[in-house]
C-alpha cells in the first residue's frame, strides 16, 4: 500500500511539476475559452428567438444539451491526444533510462507499480477536468444550472479518461520508445471513438444494439443527462480493469522475458 | 548467505551463463570477475530477481529468490551497470523516493537517506537535479540508492566506472568499510579493484566458472614459473645466450628499452641469487633485479583468454 502511495506522489508530482503538465493545461483553458462563450452565445440566441418558433423541440432549449454536452464532446477529444501525452513516458522512459531495473528489483509486485502509475494519470486527468469545469461552473452566475447532472456528467467524462488512461500505460509498457507508445495510444483512443461511429452506420438492428453498448460515447451521453446507469459504469470499470490488467502481464513478464 | 545452484540463461539460444554453482558466506565481500560479455551482469539480475533463470536457482538467506522475490528483495541493495535515477528529481527526493519503494518505515526514512549521502559523500549535491550532476556524481547517486535501505546484502555491478581516481579509492574504502556488516558481490573487470576490496573472486569466462577462491589461494594458482626483470647499464651482444645457459632460466626476452631483460625462470629463488652473480660477474653493470610473482592478472588472462591464446 504504501508503495503505490509512494509511485503515486512520485509521478503526480512529476506530472504537476513539470511544464510540460502546464503547456496542456493552458491548451485546454485556450481552447475553451475561445470555443465555450461562442457555444453559449449561440444558446442565448437561441432562446431569444425560442417565442417566434413554438415548435422548437425541447431538447435545443436545454442548456445541458446545447452547451454542456459539446462542451464535453470536445474535451472527449483533447483528451484523445492529450492523455497518451501524459502516460507515454510512465513506462516507456522508465525503460529505456534503466530506472525500471529499480521499480523492478524493490520488493514490490507489478500490481503496486501499474496502480500507482494509474492513480497519478488520474490526478493529472481530474486536473483537466476540473480546469474545464470551471466554465460551466462560471455559467451559474447567468442562470440557474442543474449541478447534480453537470457534476455526474464531469465525473463521466473523468471515468472515460480513465479508459484512455489505463489504454495508454498499456501502449506504454509495450515499448522503450515514447514516440511509439504515444502513437501506438492514440491509435488506440481513436478506435474506441471510431466504435461510436458504428452507431450510426450499422443497418442491422443487433448490431447497432452491440456498437451501442460498446461505444464509449453512448455511455457519455447517458451520464450527461444526469442518469447514472450501472450498465455504463459496468462497462467502463470492466475497461479499466482490463487494460490495467493487460498493463500489469507485460510489467511482470518482464521478470521472465528474456 | 547467497547460494547459487546450476545457474543457467539463454537468450534466444545463446547460452550466457551456464551451470553456475557458488557460495558467499555472511559478510563476505567477492569479486566478480570476467572479461566483457562473460555473464557477470546476467548472473546478478538473477540473483536480484530481475530475471528469471532458464533453469537453476537462487536462494538468498534461506529464501528462494523465485519463490518470494519480494522477501528477497527487501534484503538487497542492487546498483545495475547504467545507475537507475531520474533525472528530474532531486538527490534527496529520489533517495526518500527508493527508500519508500524498499519499505523503509517512514520515521526512519530521513535518518537512512542522511547516512548514505554521507557515507557516499553526496552532501554538497543534494539539492541538485540529478541531471544536472556528473557522471560520477550519478554513479554515486547510485551507490547511495544500494544503500539506502540499509539492506544485508548488497550487489554492485561494476561500482567505479566512470569515477575519477580519488572517489574510487573512497569508494573503495567505503566498500572495505561496509565489510562485515553487509555481504557484497561485486563486478569489476579492473583487476586493482578486486585486490583492494575482495576477499574472494570468482572468475567467470563465456557463462562458466573457471575459478573461484581467495585471494591469495589463486595467486599460488601459476605455479611453477617467476618472471624477473633486469636492468643492465651496458649489456652486451651474447648477453641472451649466456642466460640461458645459467640453470633455471626459461625464456629471455628484450624489455622495452635495450637496457631492460625480461626473464622467465622457474620458480625456486636460488635462480635469482644465480642470475644475480652472473650478471657481476660478466661486468654487466646491474642497475636493478626485481623478482615478479605470477600476479593477479596473469591468472586472470590465463584463465580467460588462455584458451585461444
Amino acid at each position: 500500500m504504501n508503495a503505490i502511495f509512494a509511485i503515486t506522489k512520485k509521478e503526480t508530482k512529476g506530472f504537476f511539476l513539470s511544464p510540460n503538465y502546464y503547456v496542456v493545461a493552458f491548451l485546454c483553458t485556450a481552447i475553451f475559452s475561445w470555443v465555450y462563450p461562442n457555444v453559449l452565445n449561440k444558446f442565448a440566441q437561441a432562446l431569444a428567438t425560442f417565442t417566434m418558433q413554438p415548435d422548437m423541440p425541447k431538447q435545443q432549449l436545454n442548456i445541458h444539451y446545447q452547451v454542456f454536452l459539446p462542451q464535453l464532446n470536445i474535451l472527449n477529444l483533447f483528451l484523445i491526444f492529450v492523455i497518451p501525452a501524459l502516460t507515454m513516458k510512465l513506462f516507456a522512459e522508465e525503460k529505456k533510462m534503466r530506472t525500471f531495473d529499480l521499480l523492478l528489483t524493490s520488493p514490490i509486485s507489478s500490481i503496486q507499480i501499474v496502480t500507482g502509475k494509474f492513480l497519478a494519470v488520474m490526478a493529472a486527468i481530474f486536473g483537466l477536468c476540473f480546469l474545464s469545469f470551471l466554465y460551466p461552473a462560471a455559467t451559474a452566475v447567468f442562470t440557474k444550472l442543474n449541478w447534480a447532472s453537470l457534476i455526474i456528467a464531469f465525473l463521466g467524462i473523468f471515468l472515460v479518461g480513465g479508459v484512455y488512461a489505463a489504454m495508454d500505460l498499456f501502449a506504454s509498457s509495450l515499448t522503450e520508445s515514447a514516440v511509439v507508445a504515444y502513437v501506438m495510444a492514440v491509435m488506440l483512443n481513436m478506435a474506441v471513438w471510431f466504435v461510436g461511429i458504428g452507431v450510426d452506420i450499422a443497418d442491422s438492428p443487433i448490431a447497432r444494439q452491440i456498437f451501442e453498448h460498446i461505444a464509449l460515447n453512448q455511455h457519455l451521453v447517458g451520464l450527461v443527462e444526469g442518469t447514472i446507469r450501472t450498465n455504463s459504469l459496468v462497462f467502463i470499470f470492466s475497461l479499466i480493469f482490463l487494460f490495467c490488467f493487460l498493463c500489469e502481464r507485460v510489467v511482470e513478464s518482464s521478470r521472465w522475458r528474456s | 548467505m547467497i547460494e547459487v545452484q546450476n545457474l543457467c540463461k539463454s537468450y534466444g539460444g545463446n547460452l550466457a551463463i551456464q551451470s553456475l554453482n557458488f557460495k558467499v558466506q555472511k559478510g563476505e565481500v567477492v569479486g566478480f570477475l570476467g572479461p566483457n560479455g562473460a555473464g557477470k551482469s546476467t548472473t546478478m539480475k538473477i540473483i536480484t530477481g530481475f530475471m528469471a533463470p532458464t533453469s537453476g536457482k537462487a536462494v538468498i538467506g534461506g529464501v528462494d529468490v523465485f519463490e518470494d522475490p519480494i522477501a528477497v528483495k527487501k534484503r538487497i541493495g542492487y546498483l545495475p551497470e547504467t545507475p537507475p535515477v531520474y533525472g528530474d528529481m532531486l538527490v534527496t527526493d529520489y533517495l526518500c523516493y527508493v527508500a519508500e519503494l524498499k519499505g523503509v518505515p517512514s520515521a526512519k526514512i530521513q535518518s537512512h537517506v542522511s547516512d548514505a549521502i554521507e557515507k557516499t559523500q553526496l552532501g554538497s549535491v543534494h539539492k541538485r537535479l540529478i541531471q544536472n550532476l556528473s557522471k560520477g556524481f550519478r554513479q554515486r547517486v547510485g551507490i547511495a540508492q544500494a544503500l539506502v535501505s540499509d539492506p544485508e546484502v548488497l550487489i554492485l555491478d561494476e561500482p567505479t566506472v566512470g569515477l575519477d581516481p580519488k572517489q574510487v579509492s573512497e569508494i573503495r574504502d567505503l566498500i572495505r568499510k561496509l565489510k562485515g556488516h553487509h555481504t557484497i558481490i561485486l563486478s569489476t573487470h579492473i583487476l586493482p579493484e578486486v585486490q583492494a576490496t575482495c576477499e574472494r573472486i570468482i572468475i567467470i569466462n563465456q557463462g562458466q566458472i573457471v575459478a573461484q577462491d581467495t585471494l591469495s589461494n589463486l595467486a599460488h594458482l601459476q605455479t611453477g614459473t617467476r618472471k624477473v626483470h633486469l636492468k643492465l647499464k651496458k649489456p652486451s651482444g651474447d648477453m641472451a645466450q649466456s642466460l640461458m645457459k645459467l640453470g633455471g632460466v626459461l625464456k629471455v626476452q628484450c624489455g622495452p628499452s635495450p637496457q631492460e631483460w625480461l626473464l622467465e625462470t622457474t620458480e625456486g629463488e636460488d635462480v635469482v641469487e644465480v642470475i644475480a652473480a652472473a650478471v657481476m660477474q660478466m661486468g654487466w653493470g646491474l642497475l636493478e633485479i626485481t623478482s615478479v610473482r605470477a600476479d593477479l592478472e596473469d591468472i586472470f588472462l590465463k584463465l580467460t583468454y588462455g584458451a585461444q591464446a
